[in-house]
């Protein structure tokens, strides 16, 4: 049975577009396809944020353009995106919840080793806090 | 170049360069130079920055037990690699990591062919936004870039190493620094150039890069991946102690002491200090407050011009001396003077200081020049290249000039001051004997240096702490640092500064050692973009605005 509302969280590296293309093959359509990118919160002292070159703003119309790329791509323009900003994986789960959605479908970071002692997954964050079905995928470039 | 020898000749260049280091290390350390050292009259000078002007008070149970686990960390760090066989001579305590920094500057400077000099004028053309074009990927102008870098780098050094090395050095020690600073120009050349090359541009638009992205990327695309990775962990752990302690602790521990000079009461209470600065600089690096940085950053380009100025007056005031002065400087340069420790005690005064002052080599300037917006890397090397000229040729030089004119160095009564290192004091006293009441802009002036410095090198560590565990993790890197603001307030130790010392010079090791094998890249980079330039292919922007 096809899903009504899928979650996909993108990172936009190489694995996001297969990533895609599957949630697309579990979705009755490309319209209940939502992609979602998280933005970490901006530091204060970098010189780019200190001189005002780097804001919300402007990350966020990068990511626009990201986000057009991929659905052109695709050839999936009907295709949702949303931009938050904050903790990954609380924030995706929070997405799904808010749409209502059925099934969040999202690659597995993969870390190993420091990375992975310290950072945890947010594959493993959302699967804690989702309350739907998550589909964790495994990446090719996983480190 | 043929890539089958590039890898051998890079090779034999890092093996040279590290055996002139080493035959260097030795020589003075031998006793035909024990020798001539042993009519010094005074003891030679530890060659710790930090250790100048840490702040003579009795330290409590609990800092006796602080100071315990930072020697023993030193301890530890420094068995584990090696810096007190390598860094350290017995007779001058003289690091290796300087001999290092200095070889590889001689050698970038012949290398990129006098870069500091003929690409001067440029960098001030490109630097003041003639060639800027919106549209360049980026997040800020070369100017601002330079701008957040200096603020880095200018701070005590300038004010209380230099002191030091005039006093313990001697005058000569001067023309050694501006030496090592115009040197050091090829080296920010080289390291910027690379930053700008290596740098990672993320989906948001944000630019990552630095020392431990060209030695990682760099590397690895010349076959040297774990080579590359290797020396990218080694700087980038070593960033975040440098980060921790010279970019913190030292800073804080400083700046009380020289706020201590003027503020009753504050050197005996230090912890409120500490407690103040570890609030301003968290309510920015946690509390996100971000005006507080920008107002620094605007703040100190203005401090500074304070500085200059005012040093600028004293020298007018007695432009009668400065003839005499100068020929002192030049003289003692080449002199053997006991008191200074012989020939190479006052070479080694002023190269370290110059070292200390303006970072060049040590590859952290690398990560604030990597944001600017250009097309081409060269383009922000060649912008780099005038910090150790603002940095030690300008600033270290003046406060020097002020130290030698007014002949605070061998004032007889601040013998006292001189041997207890407190070169920020020193300065204050020369500066205030001149312009009455300056020791109170000057120890407001330390204070809001001392600050730039930490915001900076909070972004600098910060950067190194996501390299290594992922952007995730930086809350714990931003609370370890303000950790750091408090304890440097506290811990009046030499051991947590030593440590911070062998983190922010061993950092040149990893640095300079990778760009060796880059170096052929860059030349070549350079000449194109020379070739290029000289044509007139680069079209001249009248109006202020990123990069044709």
């Amino acid at each position: 049975m096809k899903k009504n509302c899928v979650v996909v969280p993108v990172d936009f590296s190489n694995n996001t577009e297969s990533s895609v293309r599957q949630a697309l093959e579990l979705a009755a359509g490309e319209e209940k396809i939502h992609l979602v990118h998280v933005l970490f919160a901006l530091d204060a002292v970098s010189p780019g944020v200190v001189f005002g070159g780097v804001t919300d703003e402007s990350r966020m119309n990068h990511i626009n353009e990201k986000f057009a790329e991929l659905k052109l791509r695709l050839d999936a323009p009907k295709i949702e995106s949303e931009i938050r900003v904050g903790n990954p994986g609380l924030e995706i789960a929070d997405y799904a919840a808010e749409i209502g959605a059925d099934l969040i479908v999202i690659p597995s970071h993969g870390y190993h080793g420091v990375k992975r002692l310290v950072l945890g997954s947010v594959a493993e964050r959302v699967i804690r806090h989702a309350s739907c079905d998550v589909l964790v995928l495994r990446r090719s470039d996983a480190e | 170049m043929n890539p089958t020898i590039l890898p051998h000749s890079t090779l034999v260049r890092v093996a040279l360069l590290f055996g002139v280091a080493l035959l260097l290390g030795f020589y003075i350390d031998s006793p035909l130079f024990a020798q001539e050292s042993t009519e010094a009259v005074p003891p030679p000078p530890s060659i710790e920055a930090p250790s100048e002007t840490v702040p003579a008070r009795e330290p409590s149970a609990f800092e006796k037990k602080l100071d315990g686990v930072a020697g023993y960390l030193v301890e530890k760090i420094a068995a584990v690699l090696f810096f007190n066989v390598l860094f350290f001579t017995d007779s001058y305590n003289i690091p290796l990591a300087v001999i290092w920094l200095v070889l590889g500057a001689i050698y970038f400077t012949l290398r990129m062919q006098f870069i500091s000099l003929r690409a001067f004028y440029h960098a001030i053309k490109v630097t003041m936004g003639k060639y800027d074009r919106p549209g360049s990927e980026g997040e800020v102008s070369h100017f601002q870039a330079l701008t957040a870098a200096l603020s880095a780098t200018v701070g005590l050094g300038n004010i209380a190493g230099v002191a030091i090395a005039v006093a313990t050095g001697g005058p000569g020690a001067t023309f050694w620094m501006i030496v090592a600073g115009f040197l050091g120009m090829s080296s920010k050349f080289v390291e910027c150039t690379l930053g700008q090359k290596y740098r990672q541009v993320r989906s948001d638009g944000r630019i990552m890069g630095g020392a431990m992205y060209y030695l990682s990327k760099g590397l690895a695309e010349k076959g040297m991946k774990g080579f590359g990775a290797f020396l990218a962990t080694i700087f980038a752990i070593l960033c975040i102690g440098g980060s921790f302690g010279g970019g913190n602790a030292f800073q804080v521990n400083q700046s009380l002491n020289a706020l201590g000079e003027t503020v009753p009461g504050l050197k005996e209470n230090g912890w409120a200090y500490g407690l103040v600065m570890m609030v301003l600089v968290g309510i920015v690096i946690i509390g996100g407050i971000r005006r507080i940085a920008t107002i620094a950053e605007k703040i100190v380009p203005l401090m500074c011009g304070v500085y200059v100025a005012a040093c600028l007056f004293i020298l007018f005031k007695n432009s009668a001396l400065i003839p005499a002065a100068m020929n002192t400087i030049f003289t003692e340069a080449f002199t053997s003077n006991a008191a200074y420790g012989g020939l190479i005690g006052v070479l080694v005064q002023g190269f370290k200081r110059a070292a200390f002052s303006n970072e060049a080599g040590v590859g952290s300037a690398a990560i604030a020049h990597s944001a600017a917006k250009t097309r081409y890397p060269v383009r922000e090397g060649v912008v780099a290249l005038l910090e150790p000229f603002i940095d030690t040729i300008v600033v270290c030089t003046m406060t020097a000039l002020v130290i030698v004119i007014t002949g605070a160095y061998n004032n007889p009564e601040y013998s006292e001051m001189i041997a207890k290192n407190q070169g920020a004091a020193l300065t204050s006293k020369a500066m205030d004997q001149q312009i009455e009441g300056f020791k109170y802009i000057l120890s407001g002036a330390v204070v809001l240096f001392a600050y730039s410095t930490m915001i900076s090198w909070s972004y600098y560590g910060e950067r190194c702490w996501t390299y290594l565990f992922g952007d995730r993790s930086s809350m714990i890197y931003r609370v370890l640092f303000i950790v750091m603001v408090f304890l440097g307030s506290i811990v009046s130790s030499t051991n947590v500064l030593d440590l911070s010392d062998l983190m922010i010079l061993g950092m040149a090791f990893p640095n300079i050692l990778g760009i060796l094998f880059l170096t052929g890249d860059v030349k070549r980079d350079l000449d194109d973009y020379w070739s290029r330039y000289k044509k007139g292919e680069f079209e001249v922007n009248t109006d202020q605005g990123a990069d044709s």
